[in-house]
């Protein structure tokens, strides 16, 4: 017991972090190691040889048995429609010849369903019995008589190609192709754009807004719990208010920007490339302006009142005290702030989707749209899994901008 | 103590997690084989359907429910945005589920779905049933035939046509509209002179949002890919009139139908669907104002089809209600209903059907019946298509080039 004890001692910190540690592999570092291993592979869920992630030759029985079956259902078909009886004998012949063929197919791979991996031995068998088979129907079809399904057939007997399923890992191919994918790059300048004009703006107004929080007044609790109703709406219902607000024929801010002259017409406004990426950004700061302020408050109240009387005292104005106490004792929080929203802002999706879907024209297509449609409309997993990886890569080189930022900041501090 | 507790505590903690991360959902048991002389309860059947704007759907559901013992089918409606049901039904299809057991689909969506494996192959079932793949409607079929199997039967079948207001347009107007034999030029010009007149507001609309609709009318334009660029430039013409609306790019089958029967359009293009809404007497455009017409280069082959999950939970009774709503039954109902073009070949001459639905009667629809083309027909129709709404979208909305609009689209369709 005293040895338990004194191990506890020693190893408590650890025993604790333990539950955070499964958490953290389970929902966090697992999705991502998948993810990066799906990156590696043609892997398409539309295309029955790329539907899986794949290092070595695979066999698809289920096919192969379905196949063999309608062969032969297709050809007890045609024995009904032929005229000659000897063609009819002949079928019998071909059937019983692609039926031996099919038994020594089952032989390999007894009491298996599914898919099965094989080696290059059972490979050549399973393309010349494939082989056979074609070469069998098609030794048939040369008779003059009256098919009626000899292109079906052989279609079919063509999917015993298909069962065989060739490797489909690429290794880094696939990001070979993002890096050079038009789409990818004008998706990520749209992204980029996005990003920091938003920011820049949502930094701007949110500074404003906080010291105006910050500012010991009547009604200051008021103002604090209105100003956050924004950044508290779903973004996608926000982002159907604002495609309402938006809406060419029925919106009111699209038809007082087309009074005042900022859009020719207000159908224009979400049907050109820049007033759309224009709506969607101020849209965003609308909504995100209120988090930024919050947590510049919180920087604001800690900066001590004694600061701001003794410089009273010496004389400086209310600019001078802004610029030279507020701003740089605020300059972590601002930098913390920003690294959150710049984070957030480049993953931009929901406000996007709603808004426009992309349009018009693709031209305002985020990133993470553009992934979400290769992977889900196009179901092209591998590619998008790259797609998706080169954007965490992105943001892994942002984060580590502000980062080593912070830290400089926070030494000379 | 205190330590011998907090080990204690610790320990439960540990088992407790290794418990929950052993806990994956169970499936849901199969429903208990109901019990012989006992008042059965009947099994469901799932249909992923979209939205019905007729009530052809809910009498066809009610028709079966009543009929069969076993089973009972209930509709799932999903998004009429068609992209996104797309999304929506390969997501489940994509994680075998068995979420749904009869799916509808458009026609474009079979042969991915096909190749996918995600459909039962139908064959055996249409000859079991005593039907031939040549009784149903040789379009919607053949669209659902991949590598010589079935793995779809007609829902509806569809096509885009011309609808022109009969007492707004000059019968001569009409004749030459209804003979099938006018340009699009002939039909801007009739829409720039009949614009305004009657109380409307526009001379025509018709699908051009960023959407599957665009292709279609892509595909009506370019005369089926032929003839891209002078296409694209009479799209881009009808979008810069003044007699289409200012925002017809955000046009789709909604805002067509609800500007052509509310009386603001002279001319619209749409599907047939229209005609069954007009025919219910709800709008202001009654049926008899309306005349149809072939348009100029064809129209495009739609609809949609009905196939079954391969991962069905319910196989058994999704062949039953795929049998009755393909079948002579369940079209019967949807023609005379909603409206449908039926999919069962041998309603098109029974007078019931034809009695409720004008259309098959009429000439000039018929000459569209016959003038139809197809969507590209290719493996990854969802990625060619999307770069020919992309690539037509920007340009008719002026973000883009003719040239690089032609460029892109014609190397994606080769």
């Amino acid at each position: 017991m005293r040895k338990m004890n004194a191990w506890l001692d020693h190893h408590l910190g650890y025993v604790l972090v333990i539950p955070a540690l499964i958490f953290i592999i389970l929902f966090s570092l697992w999705p991502v190691a998948q993810s990066t291993r799906f990156s590696f592979f043609d892997f398409q869920l539309n295309d029955q040889q790329k539907s899986g992630l794949y290092f070595t030759e695979q066999y698809n029985l289920k096919l192969m048995h379905e196949t063999f079956d309608y062969i032969d259902y297709y050809l007890e078909i045609e024995k009904d429609t032929v005229k000659q009886s000897s063609t009819q004998e002949r079928i019998q012949d071909t059937q019983q010849e692609i039926l031996e063929i099919y038994e020594s197919i089952q032989a390999m791979f007894p009491g298996q369903t599914g898919i099965v991996s094989i080696n290059d031995q059972e490979h050549e068998f399973l393309v010349k019995a494939s082989d056979q088979v074609l070469a069998g129907l098609e030794a048939l079809y040369r008779i003059e008589d009256d098919f009626n399904l000899q292109e079906d057939i052989m279609m079919v007997a063509s999917e015993l190609e298909t069962s065989i399923i060739q490797p489909n890992y690429v290794g880094l191919k696939n990001f070979q192709s993002v890096l050079r994918d038009p789409r990818v790059w004008q998706t990520i300048r749209v992204t980029l754009f996005f990003t920091s004009i938003s920011v820049g703006m949502e930094l701007v107004f949110g500074l404003i807004l906080a010291l105006i929080m910050n500012k010991a007044m009547i009604g200051r609790g008021l103002i604090r719990t209105f100003s956050l109703i924004p950044w508290a709406i779903p973004t996608s219902v926000a982002a159907l208010m604002w495609a309402y607000l938006y809406n060419g024929s029925s919106g009111i801010v699209a038809l007082i920007l087309a009074r005042v002259g900022i859009v020719e017409q207000a159908t224009d406004l979400m049907l050109t490339s820049s007033s759309a990426l224009w709506s969607i950004i101020f849209a965003d700061v609308w909504k995100t302006t209120p988090y930024f302020a919050l947590l510049l408050l919180a920087g604001l109240q800690v900066i001590p009142d004694s600061l701001y009387e003794s410089a009273m005292l010496d004389g400086a104005n209310k600019w001078k005290q802004f610029l030279h106490i507020t701003l740089p004792l605020l300059k972590p929080s601002i930098l913390v702030a920003l690294l959150f929203r710049t984070l957030d802002a480049f993953r931009i999706f929901d406000l996007i989707w709603v808004l426009t879907g992309g349009g018009p024209g693709g031209t305002t297509e985020s990133i993470s749209i553009y992934g979400y449609k290769v992977m889900f409309a196009q179901t092209r997993f591998g590619y998008g899994a790259a797609i998706i990886l080169v954007m965490a890569l992105c943001v892994g080189v942002i984060s580590y901008l502000y980062i080593k930022f912070l830290d400089i900041q926070l030494i000379s501090d | 103590m205190k330590r011998i507790l907090s080990i204690c505590l610790i320990m439960v903690l540990i088992l407790s997690l290794i418990a929950l991360a052993g806990c994956t959902p169970k499936a849901p048991a199969g429903e208990p084989a109901p019990a012989a002389n006992e008042p059965v309860a009947k099994t469901k059947v799932k249909f992923a359907v979209q939205a019905d704007s007729t009530k052809a759907l809910e009498s066809i559901v009610k028709a079966f429910n009543e009929k069969s013992e076993l089973y009972e089918v209930e509709a799932i409606i999903l998004t009429n945005d068609s992209g996104n049901m797309h999304d929506q039904i390969v997501n489940s299809l994509s994680s075998k589920s068995g979420e749904y057991d009869v799916i509808s689909m458009d026609v474009v969506w079979a042969g991915e779905f096909a190749a996918a494996g995600y459909l039962e192959p139908l064959d055996t079932f249409i000859k079991d049933a005593g039907w031939k793949p040549t009784d149903f409607n040789a379009g919607s079929v053949s669209s659902g035939k991949y590598k010589g199997k079935h793995y779809a039967l007609p829902y509806f079948s569809d096509l885009g046509f011309l609808y022109y207001r009969k007492d707004i347009v000059s019968e001569e107007d009409a004749k030459k509209l209804a003979s099938g034999e006018y340009t699009y030029d002939d039909l801007f010009a009739m829409a720039e002179k009949y614009s305004g007149q009657g109380g409307t507001k526009y001379g025509y609309v018709y699908q051009s949002s960023q959407y599957e609709g665009l292709t279609c009318n892509v595909n009506e334009f370019t005369a089926n890919w032929t003839d891209l660029e002078n296409g694209l430039k009479m799209m881009k013409k009808f979008t810069d009139s003044k007699a289409t609306p200012d925002n017809i790019l955000v046009y789709t089958e909604g805002e067509t139908h609800n500007a052509f029967l509310n009386g603001e359009s002279v001319f619209a293009r749409n599907w047939p669907y229209m005609n069954g809404m007009a025919a219910s007497g709800d709008y202001t455009v009654k049926v008899d104002q309306i005349g149809y017409a072939a348009l100029p280069n064809g129209g495009t082959v739609g609809g949609w089809i009905l196939g079954v999950n391969v991962n069905a939970q319910n196989m058994e009774g999704a062949k039953e209600f795929l049998a009755f709503i393909a079948g002579p039954e369940g079209q019967t109902i949807n023609a005379t209903v909603g409206s449908y073009l039926p999919g069962f070949n041998a309603l098109m001459n029974e007078p019931k059907v034809l009695q409720a639905n004008a259309l098959l009667t009429d000439e000039a629809f018929q000459k569209a019946l016959q003038s139809t083309i197809a969507r590209p027909v290719v493996a990854n129709y969802s990625e060619v298509s999307d770069v020919i709404q992309l690539r037509a979208h920007e340009y008719l909305s002026g973000n883009g080039k003719l040239e690089d609009a032609v460029k892109n689209i014609g190397e994606k369709l080769q």
